[in-house]
């Protein structure tokens, strides 16, 4: 044997560190992750029941500041009613776990929905994570937009902005709204990956 | 609340002394401000600004227990702390600097940041002819603070300095000192290099001749690069050690050079190295595989 070999030092720890999101990842360009949710009136979604749609995934929490920021400032609501008017299926999810920052029953989730005049297809609520973590849902908000074929074409930021600073809306460009459009007019999404920004996801452990 | 949040160092060494000591040189204009968790001022490490010569001042933030704020780059979810300066004519500011971070999880996700206290350091360029006799320098700092929810913070600060003919140090040097200790460096006695193959970047770290790495973990700089999430395994290899890093699914196309920290848990202590090398093609790599593989190489 050559004794340098032996010499290799024996054991390095790995460094583990948590759990990681499912490895099954939401990557663009491939088939988005099929799911299965129950929205706040008790009526399950498939992703597959939207086939033929674009579909846009929201994650939210209510008490996060980023969060606020779009929603404070309008321009959450304002992208929900221009895409759900023009067919696209808008399916806002809260991943937070019971006992943490975020986390809704129904009727809550409804109420604030309504109070802050929010217009997605349905609220499905996630306290699990599992369709959180088999998305990669790290932030909220993080985007994710399904083309009509199921095929994930968009995942990352609301926008180019990562600030809580409702200011900052004015000159920001919105990351899904470019999306949305590219693909209204058939176009390929030209950014179709950015950077997410926000609160963690408040998963369980 | 039930969530429990985790602080990941590489070693709980001997806890840092929190330095007590006044707010520094020079009159603070403002009395420390902040957020409702965190406490920022400004200080300087001399006590008095000295025309032609670089002035170190640096943004103290001192976080209550639990709370944390981010590093350069904040992992998954975060926001790095940003300044926006106000200085006299003829002075300028580098860039905020950054010590060492540790890692804090939340469940699945890992973000990057610090606890208890942290010093930025930054350097000011100074004329060299002042045509008054003292200086303000003024900055508005905002940051994220977070424990379990995360809340904006920010302060305007400023910092009002006599200039003198020969500048001595400030009764904040202390913390300076510390910061510089916490810093990562260039070290050329640590070797580094980098090769891509499907997936992963695997950072390859040759260091000193008889020192053992017992843990190691790269902080990348920039983002979109690296899988926050996934662990990073650390192999010993027949000469150094292999980091594997898994890349973002979702993150940039192609990473032409690794760029970031090492911090590496040594017989020593521990050691913050800065990481700057070209990532070479798995062409060149020596094994390919699952990032996991590198265990193999020794069985615990």
């Amino acid at each position: 044997m050559n004794a340098r070999v032996s010499f290799v030092v024996g054991v390095v720890a790995a460094v583990a560190v948590a759990p990681a999101l499912v490895s099954a990842r939401a990557v663009v360009g491939q088939p988005a992750p099929p799911f299965t949710l129950a929205d706040t009136h008790g009526k399950s979604h498939r992703l597959a029941d939207f086939a033929g749609k674009r579909v846009v995934l929201e994650w939210w929490n209510h008490e996060c500041p980023f969060v606020n920021k779009h929603y404070g400032g309008g321009s959450m609501q304002k992208l929900q009613k221009e895409w759900t008017g023009k067919g696209v299926v808008w399916l806002t999810i809260s991943s937070s776990a019971p006992g943490e920052q975020g986390h809704v029953d129904a009727a809550r989730a409804d109420a604030l929905m309504k109070e802050k005049g929010a217009a997605p297809t349905a609220v499905l609520l996630d306290p699990d994570g599992t369709v959180g973590r088999a998305y990669g849902a790290r932030t909220t908000p993080h985007m994710f937009v399904v083309d009509a074929k199921g095929t994930l074409v968009y995942a990352g930021g609301i926008d180019d902005k990562p600030s809580t600073d409702q200011a900052d809306l004015a000159t920001a460009t919105n990351y899904v709204q470019a999306a949305l459009e590219d693909l209204a007019v058939g176009r390929t999404v030209a950014v179709p990956t950015s950077e997410p920004y926000g609160c963690a996801v408040k998963y369980a452990d | 609340m039930g969530r429990r949040m985790k602080r990941v160092r590489l070693w709980t060494g001997p806890t840092v002394a929190i330095l007590a000591l006044a707010t520094g040189a020079g009159r603070a204009d403002a009395q420390p401000s902040g957020g409702r968790h965190v406490r920022a001022s400004l200080v300087a490490e001399a006590d008095s600004v000295e025309a032609g010569r670089p002035l170190i001042v640096g943004f103290r933030l001192e976080m209550e227990p639990g709370w944390h704020t981010y590093w350069r780059n904040p992992g998954d979810s975060g926001l790095p702390t940003r300044v926006a300066w106000e200085l006299p004519d003829g002075f300028s500011a580098g860039e905020l600097q950054w010590p060492r971070p540790i890692r804090f999880l939340t469940g699945p996700l890992v973000s990057y940041g610090y606890e208890h206290e942290v010093l930025h350091p930054v350097e000011i360029s100074v004329p060299a002819s002042i045509g008054a006799s003292e200086v303000r320098l003024a900055a508005r700092l905002s940051w994220l603070e977070c424990r379990e929810a995360c809340l904006p913070g920010k302060a305007d600060l400023a910092l009002t300095l006599p200039v003198r003919a020969r500048a001595g140090s400030g009764p904040a040097a202390p913390l300076f000192a510390e910061a510089r200790r916490r810093m990562p460096r260039v070290d050329p006695e640590w070797t580094l290099s980098a090769t891509a193959r499907e997936g992963v970047v695997d950072l390859v770290v040759l260091p000193p001749r008889g020192t053992r790495l017992s843990e190691a973990y790269f902080y990348p700089i920039p983002r979109r690069v690296v899988d926050y999430s996934r662990a990073q395994t650390l192999a010993a290899e027949e000469q150094g050690y292999r980091i594997a890093l898994a890349r973002d699914p979702n993150g940039v196309a192609a990473v032409e050079r690794l760029l970031g920290v090492l911090v590496a848990r040594t017989g020593a202590g521990e050691k913050a190295v800065e990481v700057d090398v070209p990532v070479k093609s798995k062409t060149s790599a020596r094994a390919a595989g699952d990032p996991t593989e590198g265990t193999e190489e020794g069985k615990p």
